[in-house]
């Protein structure tokens, strides 16, 4: 019996073993790595349809060979992806590019670290201007066309740096790629972008009571001060549009603050409404705002005396714009405009008046007062912009960061709108008493302003990809809440001609790869050294004869058969 | 192309191994037992070592050269021998000859040093897209290690399996032997001060090495 279980026993280890070994194997398999040689966030370009056509980058996912400008002439780059650093773009070469729709595997464009909001934090940029507008340039050639291979934004840095430089100069010598010389891959592994369905808008509406006294059997009448918050640009994970319009949204919080201030006290509480109103969908017609109007009770909109909204008022020096829908002749537009135009004197700063008319069969609308307009309710917009911008411009792209905002222009901004509300409010029109003087404790705060300032400038703001339960979103609401009675907010669904698609940002990862001839020349190598060994045993142990006698023998075995 | 890479450096690795079992005598006298009981002897002395390293050996903060560290790690490494020894005269053999014995014995020791020491990195970095020379070097270091193995087992058998020693080559045998057995500390040495001109990036040649360090 103990005879018979031994082998048994032995059995069910070696199954045990043969188990575990099977496993190990398994595991082994499964081992993925990622070694590459840098791994970078990249950007990736938009991708939207507008009425049916497609605009944008269409592909996500990227695995081609990378070559700089400097490449050879002639060589077919439609499996290569380009990098490009800002600084050595060409704009004319990439328009032409794309026109002719010429096939390239990818686009990388790099941008200089100092628009980083991640890294790059307040440091100055060198030649603004002149890197403004061919941000500007960029962005508006890649958003209006319809790019059929993946485009991405990096920002530079020291290994992307030294990668570039590998590249240059393999490229300059002529040389393809092989494992000494560094050939690189660029590898990302995304899926294919999907639509954003059901696209969310979120109205974020404050709520501060004037003071009604027994008299007034009718409501209040209501100044409204809005602000569209969302930004659209090239790169939507880098939309942080910092003054298109993330200064309009300091400025209307600091305008909520301070009248938070008199409103809190009785005895200085207006007989005037203020609604505040951070609108969403602003870069597609304003869309949002004109959900949100529409949402109004009848009696509300008709209690509107007049509406403010703010655009871009975070780099003027001098001159401030006031544009409106209604002829300059209007008894209202008139108060209004002479309202701002005192306090602005007073302030040492110009305001002008633009007049648009708005074209009610035009589906376009270019500045938020206009959708008041359209409801009869006297609108207009304040800001540094005096040309009327098209769709999806000045929305808050690449090169809107928070280094092209000055904060003192919008405490400026603040004190002007401040000011002229509250003598309008108060009666003090054509009276100079500075309600928000300096040192007062009514002061326009700029501390207040340069945080709001610089949370906005870190938070793309794009509106399809913010939730309906975006934290960001979620801390405006509150903030303005801390300031008003009563806040509301609104969903709406981004219908209309836009549709987006996902992925906006991915990591790309760097591979120095070795081409396919050298691993051919390697296995040969191997194959010739291992043959050589081979013999080279054989003859020193075992003699000459048997190394020939190891191919003579098959003819051996047929002469002895026949 | 990047299983072709692993294949490439696998055969530079565990080629030569077989090689030498298919072209000398070995296979026709079916050494295989013994290599296989050697490298389960290599398994155990790889296994001792490590626990003495990691006993009495202190972790430096610094890279910078420390004799008495060295010196350890070098009579660590006289457990190698200790462990050939025991390969070499306390195993049952069938009945092989002097001569095949010593060559089977350093073999099968090589053979699991290869195993131990580049199966794995070879397997988790050579598939990746990455290129690096690393593994070729590595297939060469393996090369290398077969030689120093059979070598250092013939020394062995030398001093402890042949009765009847010349007298005036008693001395020689010692000095090679004791040179052959520290050769793993010299060669580190002598790599720390090319590696601390150079240091390769992606530190596979780091894992690689430190891989060393835990095993020598």
């Amino acid at each position: 019996m103990a005879n018979s279980k031994k082998p048994g026993g032995l059995r069910e280890m070696l199954e045990s073993m043969y188990s575990v070994i099977a496993l190990l194997f398994i595991l082994v398999a499964c081992v993925e790595l990622c070694d590459a040689a840098a791994a970078v966030d990249v950007y990736r370009l938009i991708q939207y349809d507008m009425s049916g056509s497609p605009f944008g980058s269409r592909f996500a996912a990227l695995n081609h060979h990378a070559a700089s400008l400097h490449f050879p002439p002639g060589v077919d780059l439609s499996r290569t992806v380009l990098i490009i650093p800002l600084r050595e773009l060409n704009i004319t070469f990439v328009r032409e590019y794309i026109n002719q729709k010429n096939p390239l595997g990818g686009l990388l464009v790099l941008l200089p670290e100092v628009l980083s909001f991640k890294t790059g934090g307040n440091k100055q940029v060198h030649e603004k201007e002149k890197m403004k507008n061919l941000l500007a340039e960029l962005e508006r050639l890649l958003v209006h066309s319809n790019i059929p291979y993946p485009v991405y934004f990096a920002f530079e840095n020291d290994e992307i740096d030294t990668v570039l430089a590998d590249i240059k100069k393999n490229d300059l010598m002529g040389q393809p790629a092989t494992a000494t010389t560094g050939g690189y891959k660029f590898v990302i592994p995304t899926t294919e972008p999907k639509k954003v369905a059901s696209p969310t808008m979120t109205n974020i509406q404050g709520w501060l009571s004037g003071l009604k006294t027994d008299g007034d059997a009718n409501q209040l009448p209501t100044i409204a001060i809005v602000a569209s918050y969302d930004t659209f640009g090239a790169a939507p994970a880098l939309s942080v549009g910092s003054n298109s319009n993330g200064s309009g949204i300091v400025a209307l919080l600091e305008i909520a603050r301070l009248f938070s201030l008199l409103y809190s006290n009785p005895k200085t509480r207006g007989r005037y409404n203020l609604l505040f109103g951070l609108t969403s969908g602003g870069p597609y017609n304003y869309n949002g705002t004109q959900k949100w109007l529409r949402s109004f009770d009848q009696r509300l909109r008709e209690s509107i005396d007049y509406a403010i909204c703010l655009n871009s008022i975070g780099s003027w020096d001098n001159e401030l714009w006031i544009h409106v829908s209604k002829p300059p002749e209007n008894a209202y537009i008139k108060q209004i405009f002479e309202g701002l135009s005192n306090v602005a004197e007073e302030l040492d700063l110009k305001v002008g008046l633009k007049h648009k008319k708005i074209n009610i069969s035009n589906p376009r609308v270019a500045w938020e007062h206009e959708q008041f307009s359209r409801l009869r309710v006297t609108a207009a917009t304040l800001s540094e912009l005096s040309v009327t911008p098209e769709l999806l411009e000045s929305t808050g792209g690449l090169f809107d960061t928070r280094q092209y905002v000055n904060e003192t222009a919008i405490v400026r901004g603040v004190k002007l709108v401040a000011e002229s509300l509250a003598r309008h409010i108060y009666g003090h029109q054509g009276k100079n008493i500075q309600i928000f003087a300096d040192e007062s404790s009514l002061a326009v705060n700029p501390a207040y302003i340069r945080s709001w300032l610089d949370v906005l400038s870190q938070t793309p703001r794009v509106a399809p990809f913010l939730s309906k339960d975006d934290p960001f979103v979620m801390a405006l609401k509150k903030e303005l809440a801390g300031h008003v009675d009563e806040v509301n907010v609104q969903h709406e669904t981004l219908e209309g001609i836009f549709t987006f698609y996902d992925s906006t940002s991915a990591r790309l990862n760097i591979y120095q790869v070795a081409s396919v001839t050298f691993d051919l020349l390697l296995l040969l190598v191997l194959g010739s050294y291992l043959i050589v060994l081979f013999s080279f045993l054989v003859i020193t142990t075992r003699g000459l004869d048997d190394l020939i006698s190891l191919f003579r023998r098959p003819p051996s075995r047929k002469l002895k058969t026949a | 192309m990047t299983m072709f890479h692993f294949f490439n450096c696998a055969i530079l690795t565990f080629g030569p191994h077989a090689i030498y079992y298919s072209a000398t005598p070995l296979s026709e006298y079916d050494t295989l037992g013994t290599s296989v009981k050697a490298a389960l002897v290599y398994l155990g002395t790889a296994l001792v070592k490590l626990v003495c390293l990691a006993t009495f050996l202190k972790v430096s903060e610094n890279d910078g050269f420390d004799p008495y560290q060295e010196l350890l790690k070098a009579v660590i490494g006289f457990i190698d021998v200790a462990g050939l020894y025991f390969a070499l005269t306390q195993l049952t053999h069938r009945n092989i000859s002097q001569n095949h014995k010593f060559q089977a014995v350093g073999l099968g020791w090589a053979f699991a040093d290869s195993v131990l020491h580049r199966l794995a990195p070879l397997w988790v970095g050579a598939r990746g897209l990455e290129f690096t020379w690393d593994f070729i070097l590595q297939g060469l270091e393996a090369n290398a290690n077969l030689v120093l193995s059979i070598s250092l087992a013939a020394l062995g058998s030398l001093m402890w399996l042949r009765k009847n020693k010349p007298k005036t080559l008693i001395p020689i045998i010692y000095a090679c032997a004791g040179i052959v057995a520290t050769m793993p500390s010299i060669t580190r040495s002598l790599s720390k001060a090319r590696i601390g001109m150079a240091l390769p990036e992606g530190g596979r040649l780091r894992t690689v090495h430190v891989f060393e360090y835990g095993f020598h």
